[in-house]
């Protein structure tokens, strides 16, 4: 044994081949990793205004920015158009995130700013990537698309300092929320569902979309109290989105910061969802059960389908939230995301899909994670939103229709088919509160088509894929937000026998310890030339 | 001989695995997300971290045999008799904790797991032979051609690649969170940098489907976008990109 490793060949050989190993093989990162943009802060010292910087600015602008932002600053580029929101037009005075009064143009530190932070929820890159120099060079540049900036040369500016919140201040907020009727465009959870942001968007077809300020991930200009109260004091220029400095005193604006901060939540996501075991009571089938509340949800991020014709480049759900619930007959699931509106028409509804492949995979192979691959069947439970009128209207979902799931089957994209009346195992159904949709969905554990139907088992991990569709944005067939691949697992109960193991596993290793040691001290090692 | 090192061999070999093993699961994943310029850790697969821990561990006991002064030192530490309290201390601490670590292996080898699977993959397999010969029609174009090829490329590129790919080219397009096998950053020296034109020409073509099982076809979200891009697009579309990106091809062997 010795002798083994004091063979340098071999080691040699070990430590090449693990490091080949690592160089090679790209391992997908287990941990979904997500990053958002976020709103930093820090401006670095200025660089002097003058025409050089400008000049230099265009030459940053016509490089990287104009795809998007047009060549003459009109927010048209030629990228522009499977955009939404729709990238800044410079000629107008439409800027957002500022830090002076609303109407006026932002200060170079606004525009620096969200330049190096990006904004997250639209195609707006964070262009930390370029130099400062680059940065403060392409803030001149922009500044000359319009004259408004040479008018208003010192603007107010508002200075944002720290108050902390508490208990009180979020009180406070959440009545002012109420009172300042923030709720007419934010929805009363919050979740960006107000009567006029409907409006806006159904029949008024305006651009605007209230802020779902429960989604902490989607703040433009920033998510910390501090953002929050800039941005309900400022306002954001040319949007449904006002100043309130002039009608909340600066305490008011502040509470009504902490409130926000206080709905606002982080992105929980994962690679597993524990599908949890239901020790007592029926298996719920209702998305108001309180037997929900036993388990922890997990967020998975969606994206818009733009793998196949026809594409969804302006997706509008962009995350669903999942919990799982198992016994030993049945398995159930609830699937939950904000949606401004229950609007259906025809094929035009809101609806939502889980995907698991047909038959648990053996390796590490399995169907291809959009719609399965003529290798691998995928098994699809759809729910769609309750409407049954006539051709071309457009109705709300009454709660007490909890709309319709179909079980499916897919071999790709465009081999898709609905399993016969006697194939459909899956109950559940939907109800809309307060701008957000939660479905659930319940089978029995095993069916009798075993090769349309996945069998879950306990234990194993399962894939499972997700879409979901918005109707008030078009979204229908192909046209959804989707995921990838991730994981369920129905957990085991932790056997009680466990800890047996353990104690004899402890029990072996201090006697395996002391029988090494007896012997080590009965001959003890000696040197062979122990002389000298 | 028997100075105070050596007797404390055998604890330093087991404070370097310990050291290893945090390395490996703390400090690496933050030094990888440094120096490969990710945005976020990169935790060590769990397999190749059981490889590297065997590796120290050999290593260790290599480090002690190599020769027999030392293999007397390294086992000499469990030994009583002469040394010091701190000696005695760390003894006596090592026999508790080795019934106690085997305990604790059995232990959280018996919970009901929710490791994540290892989905290790080769990001460049084998180009297919079909496109092995085929050459980029704009890139022995005279240079006004090529500057104009190289932009038009650049919208596609903008057009169609953004939202995963980035505007920059850096794998940081608004859908990227999404899909967990995250689409290539292609300033990455690792990725386009390594390959040559027709290989992108294949990757564009055929998308995620194409590719062989040993690169997780199943989990790649890259389209193929045969069908709806033209041929010529493809083809500029492929040098709009290394531009962005701001690298180059891999150069070609010229030998023949
Ligand atoms: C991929 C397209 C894209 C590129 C490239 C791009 N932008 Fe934008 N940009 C947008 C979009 C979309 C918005 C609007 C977001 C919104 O309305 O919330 C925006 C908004 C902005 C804003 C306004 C922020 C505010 O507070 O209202 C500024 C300033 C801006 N971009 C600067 C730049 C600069 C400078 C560059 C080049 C270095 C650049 N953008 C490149 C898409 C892009
Ligand atoms: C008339 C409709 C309307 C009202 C009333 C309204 N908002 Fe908004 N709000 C919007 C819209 C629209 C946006 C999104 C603007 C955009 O991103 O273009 C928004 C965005 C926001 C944001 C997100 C800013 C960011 O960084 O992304 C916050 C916070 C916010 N509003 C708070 C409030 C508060 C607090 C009130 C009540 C005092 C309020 N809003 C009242 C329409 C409204
Ligand atoms: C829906 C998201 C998506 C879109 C859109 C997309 N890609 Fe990809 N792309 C990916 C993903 C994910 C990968 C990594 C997995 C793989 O290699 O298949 C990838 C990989 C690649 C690779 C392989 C790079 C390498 O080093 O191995 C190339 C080349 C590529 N994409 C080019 C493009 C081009 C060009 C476009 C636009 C015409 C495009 N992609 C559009 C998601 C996308």
């Amino acid at each position: 044994m010795i002798k083994l490793f004091k063979n340098k060949v071999v080691n040699f050989g070990l430590i090449v081949f693990s490091v080949v190993a690592f160089y090679k093989i790209e391992a997908v990162n287990a941990q979904a990793s997500h990053m958002f943009r976020t709103y930093k802060h820090e401006v670095p010292q200025k660089l002097p205004e003058n025409q050089n910087a400008v000049a230099d600015g265009k030459k940053v602008y016509e490089k990287r920015c104009w795809y998007c932002h047009g060549i003459t600053g009109g927010g048209n580029g030629p990228a522009a158009k499977t955009m939404f929101p729709k990238p800044r037009n410079f000629t107008r005075n439409e800027f957002k995130v500022r830090s002076t009064p609303f109407g006026s143009v932002p200060t170079d530190e606004d525009l620096f700013r969200i330049i190096t932070s990006g904004i997250e929820g639209t195609a707006m890159p964070f262009w930390n990537t370029i130099s400062e120099t680059e940065r403060w060079q392409v803030v001149y540049y922009l500044k000359t698309f319009n004259e408004q900036f040479k008018k208003d040369t010192s603007p107010e500016v508002l200075s944002v300092g720290n108050v902390v919140a508490t208990q009180e201040s979020i009180e406070k907020g959440r009545e002012l929320f109420k009172e300042m009727k923030c709720y007419n465009c934010h929805g009363e959870d919050g979740r960006g569902n107000g009567p006029l942001t409907v409006a806006m968007q159904t029949q008024w077809n305006m651009p605007y979309r209230a802020r779902d300020l429960t989604q902490s991930w989607n703040f433009k200009g920033g998510n910390t109290a501090g953002d929050i109260y800039r941005t309900i004091s400022t306002g954001f220029n040319e949007t449904p989105m006002g100043s309130y400095k002039d009608k909340l005193t600066d305490e008011e604006r502040w509470s009504l910061a902490h409130y926000v901060e206080s709905i606002s939540k982080k992105m929980a996501s994962d690679v597993v969802v524990k599908v949890k075991l239901l020790e007592s009571g029926e298996m719920p089938g209702n998305p108001a059960d309180e037997a929900w509340g036993q388990v922890t949800p997990m967020e998975i991020p969606l994206a818009g389908q733009i793998i196949a014709h026809p594409r969804l480049w302006e997706p509008s759900v962009d995350s669903v939230m999942i919990r799982g619930l198992y016994n030993d007959d049945e398995i159930a699931f609830l699937v939950e995301w904000d949606d401004r509106t229950n609007r259906q028409e025809d094929i035009f509804r809101d609806a939502v899909s889980l995907q698991f492949p047909a038959k648990i995979p053996d390796s590490l192979k399995k169907p291809y994670f959009g719609m399965g691959d003529s290798g691998g069947i995928v098994n699809l439970w759809q729910w769609k939103a309750y409407w049954n009128e006539g051709f071309g209207s457009v109705a709300e979902a009454p709660g007490s229709e909890p709309g319709s799931i179909m079980e499916l089957n897919a071999k790709g994209f465009k081999k898709i088919s609905v399993q016969p009346p006697e194939g459909q195992d899956v109950t559940g159904g939907g109800v809309y509160v307060n701008g957000r949709w939660k479905v659930v969905f319940k089978r029995a554990l095993k069916t009798e088509d075993e090769k349309k139907d996945i069998q879950f088992e306990i234990g194993k991990l399962i894939p499972i894929a997700f879409a979901a569709w918005d109707g008030s944005n078009s979204d229908a067939g192909g046209q959804k937000s989707i995921s990838a691949w991730y994981y369920i697992l129905l957990e085991k109960p932790m056997p009680k026998t466990v800890f047996v193991y353990v104690l004899i596993a402890v029990v072996m290793g201090a006697s395996v310890e002391l029988w090494f040691l007896a012997r080590l001290r009965r001959f003890p090692p000696k040197l062979e030339e122990d002389q000298e | 001989m028997g100075n105070k090192r050596s007797q404390y061999l055998m604890f330093w070999v087991v404070a370097a695995v310990i050291f290893l093993f945090f390395f490996l699961k703390y400090v690496s994943p933050v030094v990888f997300q440094v120096l490969m310029g990710k945005g976020h850790p990169m935790p060590t697969p769990s397999t190749l971290m059981m490889w590297y821990m065997i590796m120290g561990i050999l290593a260790g006991l290599v480090y002690a045999t190599t020769s027999n002064q030392k293999f007397v030192d390294f086992l000499g530490f469990l030994l009583p008799g002469q040394g010091t309290f701190l000696k005695f201390f760390l003894q006596k601490i090592f026999f508790i904790a080795f019934p106690l670590v085997v305990g604790w292996f059995v232990y959280s080898y018996s919970l009901p797991g929710a490791a994540s699977p290892v989905e290790l993959r080769i990001q460049h397999p084998t180009l297919p032979q079909k496109y092995e010969k085929m050459e980029n029609p704009f890139r022995e174009k005279d240079a006004d051609i090529q500057r104009k090829c190289i932009e038009e490329g650049k919208v596609l590129f903008q057009t169609y690649c953004r939202p995963c790919h980035g505007s920059k080219a850096d794998g940081n397009g608004p859908f990227a969170n999404s899909f967990r096998l995250r689409p290539i950053n292609f300033q990455d020296p690792g990725t386009i940098a390594t390959v040559v034109d027709n290989y992108l020409f294949w990757r564009i073509k055929e998308g995620g489907p194409g590719l062989p099982s040993e690169s997780t076809p199943w989990d790649s979200a890259m389209p193929a976008w045969d069908g709806d891009l033209e041929d010529e697009q493809m083809w500029k579309i492929i040098m709009g990109e290394y531009d962005t990106a701001g690298v180059m091809p891999r150069q070609r062997e010229k030998a023949e």
